[in-house]
This record gives structure tokens, sequence and C-alpha cells, in this order.
């Protein structure tokens, strides 16, 4: 596999982690545009533990969705009561805040003679641990896809558990699942302290990945990007957002050939398709059609195979 | 299903912990200077040194690269690769861009020595120079 | 203490077009319940064809102040009928995802025609500053805050003692008894964004002319200060627009004075979200409705 390849198909993989902490959010109803903020939290945090205190990785990534999921339960209580645009632009002001503060943040220790570590504005070169510990990238690939596969199991997991259920409802109406005695603010704080973990841990990956952040990385566009490609790609599943992502970057690779018109073309194209599908490509509606078309695949297989002879129409599978 | 879930996240962990063992890696350092080409291409030339002792790195294999910051992941550049000239440890590629503005050159080196190096430089039509942060409008002091 | 005023004093000055742009902004989501993420890049696109005009025909401030405003509405009408027109009334969402895959549209194509990194803009004035006592005033800021005020006077005359305005407010008060009574509301919303975009214009040449340049990062800039501003103020208020911007300018000054830019700009949202958290309505924002809340 070439570099090339390789390259892009761990931008893909690190970039699903935002999107899907966005996504998240959206499930229960909130819009947010901030969630890069998390990511640049969890990407300094993992940062620092590797490159200046010596941490292993897989510490390192804990560590920084750990920071990142701490920080995102202090912003989901006060943003509480808040909903809808209110929700959102609290949200984008949080991680704009955590960008600048950024810009602000020095934290430099001297290793064998180089300084190292965040530098304001600057940003945190030599974040060299798959250097130093001799990982190349296809290894690297390797782990972002694995923690990526398991955060899509627990995705699916999650649809089909009580916990996902209870995220929708509140996504739906939050007055009636509060209504049905669910405690709607615990369950939101939850979701925020999960999505901000997601986010943490893409950012932990990314700066591995990318071996220098600075907080310019960490705008606006991030955050609404992440939203849009939930919404490109579908909210019925979580497969959405990633299907967005490789829309995004997977599109705009190949369009080589029009390299400079990429985002006038692209952008219409989600303009477009957001008129005709607002909830995104695999939303809902499709995602149902879909289970129940396999539903009925998988049970006229098993009924033709168990009964050569059915011929009642309850052996038929059809419409009930 | 679950145990599906914790297989994958100890497989993991596990290439994690297989490939820990730390070197003393020699690191490089490098001076980049480019020259608008055509439309969208740059000249660029690259010393390569040992960030120790400052010897030239010759011999290796040097792929160039670039990112735009303020669009992470977004704009991949194909790396090309630079061939190394005369002068040991310098090395000169051409790479095209898809925007003026500011771009994080990606020098990635394999051969003897490991390492990547990153260069954040302004490209414009007409002149490369140092990306400095850019000032937001509404500035009213006096 | 002298610090203080003269600081004030600027503050006001910007902050009028902080006003201005969050005017622009709180027409719009009046009228549409929706957030028009491609409204600093509409106003963008304004001043590009401003500095076209002022490069290729070195045109005077006038010119360029109409180049800009006419920019600013096609580019507004372009954003309307493809963001906020067709999309059905519950996709509130689909509209600002919509609006911002076209802010990243109108930025390149934008940067594909004047690809440099800042562009000039003429002067409003260049006479040297006046000087009341120990404060000094800069003239383009004094004509900056006269055509601010101004144009915040022309719109509140146009809401309030014109049928176009009462048609508006009557939409933005309650869409489907508009509806009901007759108005036209798809048009009376186009000749909105219309409207809104032509003060955003203005706002956004003020500015420019200010600053004597425009760079490819106005575009989000603008959004952001007329976002910021129309929060403070209050959502979907006119006069909240005009008070938020004011008061964003005279916060950002003095933290500018005393802490630096990077400060300033972390004021201005700390600012945001504590209004967010302990008022959400804003200054002058109307108490969120039963039965109506904004939500996406």
């Amino acid at each position: 596999m070439d570099d090339y390849l390789i390259g892009v198909l761990s931008n893909i993989g690190v970039i699903s982690f935002v999107a899907l902490s966005a996504y998240l959010l959206l499930l229960t109803g909130e819009i947010s545009f901030g969630q890069q903020g998390f990511f640049a939290i969890g990407a300094y945090a993992a940062g620092i533990a590797t490159a200046l205190w010596g941490w292993s990785l897989t510490t390192a990534l804990v560590w920084g969705a750990a920071v990142s999921g701490s920080a995102a339960l202090l912003v989901g209580v006060p943003t509480l009561r808040l909903h809808g645009l209110y929700f959102a632009i609290a949200t984008l002001a949080f991680a704009e805040m955590v960008r600048i503060l950024f810009e602000l943040f020095r934290y430099q220790i001297s290793i064998d003679g180089e300084l190292i570590g965040p530098n304001g504005t600057d940003g945190f070169r030599n974040i060299r641990y798959i250097f130093d510990h001799n990982i190349d990238a296809f290894q690297f690939l390797l782990l972002i896809y694995s923690l990526l596969a398991a955060t899509m199991l627990a995705f699916m997991l999650l649809e089909r558990s009580r916990l996902g259920v209870i995220f929708r409802m509140i996504g739906q109406d939050e007055t009636l699942a509060e209504l049905q005695g669910i405690p709607v603010a615990r369950y939101r704080v939850l979701a925020a302290g999960i999505a901000g973990m997601l986010a943490g841990i893409g950012g932990g990956l990314y700066a591995h990945l990318t071996t220098y952040v600075e907080p310019r990385i960490f705008d606006i566009m991030l955050g609404v990007h992440s939203l849009a490609y939930g919404l490109i790609g579908g909210l019925g599943t979580a497969l959405g957002p990633l299907l967005g992502v490789l829309m995004d970057i997977g599109l705009l690779e190949s369009i080589r050939a029009l390299a400079g018109y990429r985002m006038i073309i692209f952008g219409g194209l989600v303009a477009m398709l957001l008129i005709v599908r607002p909830r995104g490509l695999l939303d809902e509606v499709v995602v149902h059609k879909i289970g129940r078309g396999w539903r009925r695949l998988a049970l006229w297989v098993r009924r033709s195979g168990l009964k050569p002879r059915a011929n009642n129409a309850r052996a038929t599978g059809g419409p009930p | 299903m679950r145990s599906v879930t914790h297989a994958m996240t100890t497989l993991a962990m596990l290439a994690l912990c297989g490939l820990e063992a730390a070197h003393a890696q020699v690191r490089a350092k490098a001076e980049v200077s480019c020259r608008p080409a055509k439309k969208l291409q740059y000249d660029c030339i690259i010393k390569l040194a040992n960030s120790r002792t400052s010897e030239p790195l010759s011999g290796l294999t040097l792929m160039v690269g670039a990112d735009m910051p303020s669009m992470p992941a977004a704009h991949n550049v194909r790396p090309v690769k630079a061939t190394e000239e005369q002068d040991k440890g310098t090395y000169r590629a051409r790479i095209a861009l898809e925007m003026y503005g500011d771009w994080a050159l990606r020098l990635e080196l394999s051969g003897v020595v490991r390492d990547r190096v990153v260069k954040l430089l302004r490209f414009e039509s007409d002149r490369v120079g140092e990306a400095t942060p850019t000032q937001a409008p509404g500035r009213h002091r006096h | 203490m002298i610090d203080l005023i003269q600081n004030t004093v600027d503050g006001v000055m910007i902050g009028s077009s902080y006003g201005l742009l969050a005017l622009g902004f709180t027409l719009i989501f009046g009228v549409m319940r929706r957030l028009d993420l491609a409204y600093g890049p509409s106003i963008m696109i304004g001043g590009y064809f401003g500095t076209l005009l002022y490069l290729h025909y070195g045109a005077g401030p006038f010119a360029v102040a109409i180049a800009v405003v006419i920019g600013a509405v096609i580019a507004g009408i372009y954003v309307e009928r493809l963001c906020f027109a067709p999309m059905k009334a519950g996709a509130a969402i689909a509209s600002m995802v919509s609006s911002f895959a076209i802010w990243m549209q109108l930025e390149q194509a934008a940067i594909l025609v004047l690809p440099r990194h800042t562009y000039p803009f003429p002067p409003l004035a260049t006479a040297a500053p006046l000087e009341f006592g120990p404060f000094l005033v800069r003239v383009d800021h004094l004509i900056m805050l006269v055509c601010a005020l101004a144009l915040a006077a022309a719109v509140h005359i146009a809401l309030y003692r014109t049928r176009f305005g009462l048609a508006l407010r009557a939409i933005i008060d309650n869409p489907v008894a508009a509806h009901l009574v007759g108005i036209n509301v798809r048009t009376a919303v186009l000749l909105a964004f219309a409207g809104a975009s032509a003060v955003g214009g203005a706002a956004g040449f003020l500015v420019l002319a200010v600053d004597q340049q425009v760079t490819p990062m106005f575009g989000m800039w603008a959004t952001l200060k007329g976002l910021i501003a129309m929060m403070i103020g209050g959502l979907g208020s006119v006069p909240g627009a005009v008070v938020g911007g004011l008061l964003l300018g005279i916060v950002e000054a003095n933290s500018q004075w005393y802490f630096g830019p990077q400060i300033r700009d972390l004021v201005a949202y700390v600012v945001l979200f504590a209004f967010l958290v302990v008022r959400p309505r804003g200054l002058l924002g109307r108490a969120p409705e039963p039965g109506m809340p904004p939500k996406a």
C-alpha cells in the first residue's frame, strides 16, 4: 500500500472520530459546533503525555480521552438548559475559547537540549512517538482502524440497547421523554461526556499521526465539518458520519483534476443533497427500509430452506 | 458481540505494547527554501542535517507532502520524491499545491534515518515566505 | 481612567459596525428562524467586488460602497435560493449545514478570483485624527459611527413605518398567521434577505474601509462578530442587535488595550458563553414563548 493511500486512509479514520462525536450529540437532538474543542484537548493532552512525560501511547490516548471527556462534562452541565440554536452557539463559543487558550498556552521542557512542548501560536511540534518507537505508517493505520472498529461496534450495540433508545427518545421530544420517567438531564450529560471522549481519542491519534499540531487546526471549520458529515451521510446509523467523511475526503481526493474548484463543487453538491435529503443519505427511513429488507430476505431464505413444499400464505414471508 | 469488542481492543493494545522499544534516534533538521515555478507549482531546495551534529544527511529517501493547517486532513497533496543534488544533504523537489496560503510541508525521511520534519510556509503567487499569523480585521488602534 | 474612556469611545465606533452586522443577522433569523452561516462570506463577496472596482478603476469610496452592497445582495439572494427557500419547515439543521457548505463555496470562489492574502480598500478619510482634550478620535471612525447609526435608524423606519416593514414584523411574530392574512411570505422573506444583505454589505464596507484591506478571513470574522453581538443583544431583536454590537465593541476595545488581541477575542467568547448560560435571551430579546421553542 503506498504511503499516500495510507495517509489518506489515516486521515479518514481520525476525522471519523470527531464526526461520530458530533453524531452522538445529534442523536440526543442537540447540534454541537464545538466538538473540535475536545479534539484539541485530546490532541494536546496525549501529545504532552508522550512527548514531555514519556508515557506510552496507550496510556497517553486514555489520558487524552479522560481529559476531553471531563471537559465535556464540565461544559455539559451549565448548558443543560439550552436547546437548539442556543446550545449550538454555546458549544461554538466554548470551542473557540479552547482554541484561543491554546494560543496562549506555553509548556515547554528541555529534553536532550531541545525545547519540546506546546508553544502558543507556534503550536506543538515534535510529537515524535511513532518515530522514536519504530512504528511505521501502516501499523499506525491499523491502530486507528482497530480503535474505530471498536467504536463502531459500540455504536451498533448502542442502537440496539436501552441506552440508545433513550438517546433517540430525548432527541425526538424531550418533554415526552421526561414524562416517561427518564432523567433527561443525566442522559444528556452522559452523552456529552461520551462524545467528548470520542473526539479526544481522535485528537490523540491525530497528534501522533501528524506529529505537529497548532491551535489554528482546531477552528470552526473543523467543527462544522464534523457536524456536516453526519448530516450528509445520514443520521439513521453510525455508518452515516463515516459515509460523510468518506464522501468528503475521498471525493476531494478523486476530483484531482479540478483541484482548485473542489470546495465549490463539493459545497454545491452538499447544498443540493440537503434539499432532497435533509437528514442525510442514510437517514432513519432508509435505514429502516434496509433493515426491513434484510429481515424479509433472511426470513425467505430460512423458510424456503426448511419447508420446500410450503404453499400456505403464512410461509411466504409477505407483508404482515 | 461483546467479546469481539474486547478481542479487538486487546489486539490493538498488544500491538502497541509489542512495538514499544525506545531507541535513541537520529533526528533531522531541515532548511527549506521554495520558489514559484509555474502556477501553483513550486521548486523547493531542502537541506537536511543531523539536528545534533549538523552534519548533512545524505542518501536518504525524501518524500515531500503538504497539508493546510486551517483545514486539517482535507488537502492531501500527493507526496513527491525529492532528488538529491550534488551537494551532500541537499535535495530538490517540485510540489504542486491546490491553493495559495499557508501550508505545512511534511518532509518524510526514510532509509538510514527515519524521521519527519514539518515546516510551515506561506505560498503566494509570486513568493514563498514565512507564515506569520494573520491579523484579524477590525484593528482599531491608533 | 483616560484610557478607559478612550477605549470606550473607540469601542462604540467599531461596535456600531458590529451592530449593523448583527442587525442583518437578526433580520434573517427573525424572519426565517434559522441561522445563515454564509452571511459573513456573502458580505465578503461584496467586499471583493468593491476591491476589484478599486483596483481596476480607481473608484472612490462611494462607488466602492455601492459595489460592496450590490455584491453582498447578489450573494445573499444566491444563499437564500439555495439554502433556505427550498427547505421544508422542520429542516433547520439542514439549512444551517447547507449555508455552511455555501460558505466554503463562496470563500473558495473569492480566493480563486483574487488569490492574494490581502487586497486594498479605499480609506474613508485621510485627515488627521480629531482631538477632544486628551482624547483622540479618528475621522474615519467617526464617519463609520455616523453611517452606522443612520443605517440603523433607516432600518428602524423601514420596519416600523412602512407596509413592507409591517409585513416583516408580522412574519417575525407568526409566519403562519401572516400567511393566512394574505402576506406573500416567500417573497417577503426573499426581500428581507436582500435587505439584510444590503445592511450587512454596508457594515462590511465601513469595516473594510477603516481597515483599508480585505482578506479571505473576513467572511468568518464578520459572521462571528455579527453572531456574538446578536446573541448578546437578543436573538430576533432589532434594538438588541445595536445594543449588543455596541457592548461587544466596548468590551473588546478595553480588553485589547489592557490584555492584547488574543484576550480580546477570548473575552468576547466568554461574555457570549456567560450570557447564554445565565440569560440566553440576551439583553433585549424576547423571553422564549411556551410552545414555540427556537429548537431546530
